[in-house]
């Protein structure tokens, strides 16, 4: 049990940079591939404000939302919008990658630093397996943002108007959608949840000036799973590649994590091109 | 109508929106001109500012050690002389954990020049010492390297900070160029004569690392051993000859298991050794990844005894108090870490605390002396030169290398005695030079 509260632990890791990805995807049908290196950010803010100065878990919490939803919208005004051509956006957003790893490493070094949580940091019996505090609230909190993301997509207008986009852009801007304020909106707003998940993700990985790299892949493979532009998705993705990866490295051996999941990966896209989740739009042609 | 016909959606779109709100087609265009040249004229002066920022950090600087001791006469005669051209790349630029490391071997190669150059220089003449940062990278060490080579300032030897790919990618260029080399970033022919004739590894090798652990295993009365190993090439290569080593040596291997660097969690991996009950884990972990291994055993509850090779030894993480490390915690409490005896701070170790002072001196220490081989590459250099009579027959330079008297005579700190031989220009590093400690603080390179 151990094992799945491990793997379940990591996948949810995994599906809060998908939620990111799949945000920007919708808003701009693009990737942001800066979204784990807005998250490592999120973390060294995290470490500063509790680990180094004791300041409260909440108040920590706000700030780094905040100071990374800046970071997201000067990447945005500096690295999205000034870019014509579409493709561009993934050379731009990995750069932007590069330069926040490289602040970090500037700032705080290579090396790892322990972010404490606030529920406490000792391990805890559950369900017959043992699991850290912070690993349980990772799970929870990607259950309620999945489930409160798509609720709001489906009933409040902006989430309308966001789905909207995501469909035809062009047509939400004849009828009265703003849709560059949508997009940079949607795109800060990401910014601002890996702020938030500082705290959350900081005590689960380290802080650490890698940590980007390490997140990135395994993001977009979550994404490739669920299926691009789809919450419920995301959720199933984080949870496939999180326990094929334990139970890989458990059953086989370590050397067989990666490989299985690609290997699953690979599967599941012969079988459902777009991802198990994603919505097939039928066009004229 | 046709007009509009031709314009892409994007536009034609932007375009009935004006219309509705009253502006001409001119309006519009010219509006959208001066958006287009404001948001241009941003994003340009943004790129040149990191640009100016990355070109000044990329930028190679020229050392002039003899001047950190003060002027002597020894030094103005020194200066007069047509100077000794040693260089040290280093991936000071790198990131992560690579830039310390190399900031630190970089040092101690500045150090070394310093050392050398108070003691009289080689064969009487100083020595200059140029850093180039490589940024770890193979295809910016080769290209710098190439430049050198062409340029009117070939230097006499060049050293590396590694990693090993660098090396890897550096080695042939300085073989065919026959320049003399003293490298950290071990590679599978590194240390080959017959390849690399006129390199000379600093970093001691697996087997010397494994001879140590074979030691200490057998000296603490364990019988059955598990691995976990990293997914690098080192950590493969760890992994795959310490299973070897010990089985030689008669000891039973449990498990061996490797993670991936970029894994979050090796919980699995270690409940697969557990459950095949060994008395000790040999570890092979650098950065975050001893950090999860390390949650790993306590996630687990596992009371194991972990003795950590010199990666782990490397890692901040556990020489750091908190907030800022695990030291003094829990999650160290069973661990044990392999590090060189130059590594531990003795007060009495004249030669290696002179040493770290120069290091001070000349720049920072930003990891452990595992890092600081680069401080006798010039030790060793001086004696060969000294041995010749010459600097010019790099294939004589090379020779005495080998010799044992030459490599006492140089004096050597980080390494004892290097060992090299006419068939290995790897140092074979004896048991006796190595420690197993617990961890403590890393102060000036050496543990506390």
């Amino acid at each position: 049990m151990t094992i799945i509260l491990s793997g379940l632990a990591s996948g949810a890791v995994y599906a809060l940079v998908a939620i990111g990805y799949n945000i920007v995807f919708l808003s701009q049908k693009t990737f942001n591939f800066a979204q784990a290196s807005l998250m490592m950010l999120g973390t060294f803010v995290a470490f500063v404000g509790v680990a180094v100065y004791e300041l409260p878990w909440w108040l920590v919490t706000i700030a780094a939302g905040i100071l990374i939803g800046l970071v997201a919208a000067f990447q945005e005004f500096v690295g999205i919008r000034t870019v014509k051509e579409h493709y561009n956006l993934l050379v731009t957003t990995l750069g932007a990658s590069i330069i926040m790893e490289g602040v970090a490493q500037l700032i705080w070094g290579g090396e790892p630093r322990p972010v404490p949580f606030f529920l406490g940091s000792d391990v805890l019996d559950f369900l017959g397996g043992r699991v850290y505090p912070v690993e349980i609230a990772l799970v929870v909190v990607v259950v309620l943002l999945v489930v409160a993301l798509k609720q709001y997509g489906q009933r409040s207008m902006t989430g309308i108007a966001l789905l909207g986009m995501s469909e035809d852009s062009e047509a939400a801007q004849l009828r009265g959608v703003n849709v560059k304020r949508f997009a940079f909106a949607a795109f800060v707003f990401t910014g601002i949840l890996s702020g938030l998940l500082g705290t959350f993700i900081g005590p689960k990985t380290y802080a650490v000036a890698t940590l980007g790299v390490a997140l990135a892949i395994k993001g977009f493979v979550v994404l490739a799973i669920g299926g691009f532009g789809s919450m419920g998705g995301v959720l199933v993705g984080g949870l496939i590649v999180g326990l094929t990866e334990a139970l890989a490295a458990r059953w086989i051996g370590g050397d067989f994590a990666n490989l299985s999941v690609f290997f699953i990966l690979i599967l599941i896209l012969m079988v459902k091109p777009t991802g198990l989740f994603a919505r097939v739009r039928e066009r004229t042609v | 109508m046709y007009t509009l016909c031709i314009l892409n959606h994007e536009t034609q779109a932007r375009i009935r929106i004006s219309l509705r709100n009253g502006l001409s087609l001119k309006e519009e265009k010219e509006g959208q001109m001066q958006r287009i040249r404001g948001k241009s004229a941003i994003a340009a002066l943004t790129a040149s500012v990191f640009m100016l920022a990355g070109c000044a950090g990329a930028a190679t600087e020229e050392e002039d050690a003899s001047t950190s001791d003060g002027s002597s006469q020894e030094e103005t005669e020194l200066a007069n002389e047509d100077p000794i051209r040693v260089v040290v790349f280093g991936g000071i630029g790198a990131e992560g954990i690579l830039a310390n490391n190399a900031t630190t071997s970089v040092t101690a190669a500045k150090a070394s020049v310093e050392a050398v150059n108070a003691a009289g220089g080689i064969l009487g003449r100083e020595v200059v010492i140029e850093v180039i940062d490589d940024t770890a990278d193979p295809t910016v060490a080769v290209t710098r390297l190439r430049e050198l080579m062409a340029s009117d300032e070939r230097p006499q030897v060049v050293m590396n900070s590694g990693p090993s790919t660098v090396a890897d990618a550096m080695l042939p260029i300085l073989t065919e160029e026959k320049v003399l080399s003293f490298n950290i970033g071990p590679t599978p022919t590194s240390g080959d004569p017959a390849v690399s004739p006129y390199n000379f590894d600093l970093s001691a090798s697996v087997p010397d690392y494994l001879g140590s652990f074979v030691n200490e295993v057998g000296a603490r009365g364990y019988e059955n051993v598990a691995i976990l190993h990293g997914s690098s090439a080192y950590g493969e290569l760890f992994g795959s000859q310490s299973e070897e080593k010990l089985v030689e040596a008669g000891f039973t291997v449990t498990g061996n298991q490797g993670y991936d660097n970029a894994a979050l969690d090796m919980t699995a991996q270690l409940e697969s050794l557990r459950a095949t009950n060994p008395e000790v884990l040999i570890l092979d972990a650098y950065g975050a990844p001893l950090g999860y291994v390390l949650q790993g055993v306590e996630r687990l509850g596992w009371d194991i005894p972990i003795m950590g090779n010199t990666s782990v030894a490397a890692t901040g993480l556990v020489t750091s108090e908190p907030p800022n490390g695990v030291l003094g915690t829990d999650q160290v409490a069973n661990l044990t870490m392999q590090v060189f005896k130059s590594t531990k701070y003795d007060a009495s170790a004249t030669g290696v605390n002179e040493a770290v002072d120069r290091m001070m001196a000349a720049g920072d220490i930003l990891s452990s002396l595992i890092l600081a081989y680069n401080y006798d590459a010039m030790l060793l250099m001086k004696a060969a030169a000294e041995s010749v009579g010459s600097l010019d027959d790099v294939d004589a330079l090379a020779a005495a290398l080998l010799e044992e008297p030459v490599q006492k005579a140089a004096n050597t700190q980080m390494i004892s005695w290097y060992r090299f031989t006419a068939d290995s220009h790897t140092p074979h590093v004896a048991p006796e030079d190595f420690l197993f400690i617990s961890p403590g603080p890393l102060v000036k390179g050496q543990y506390q």
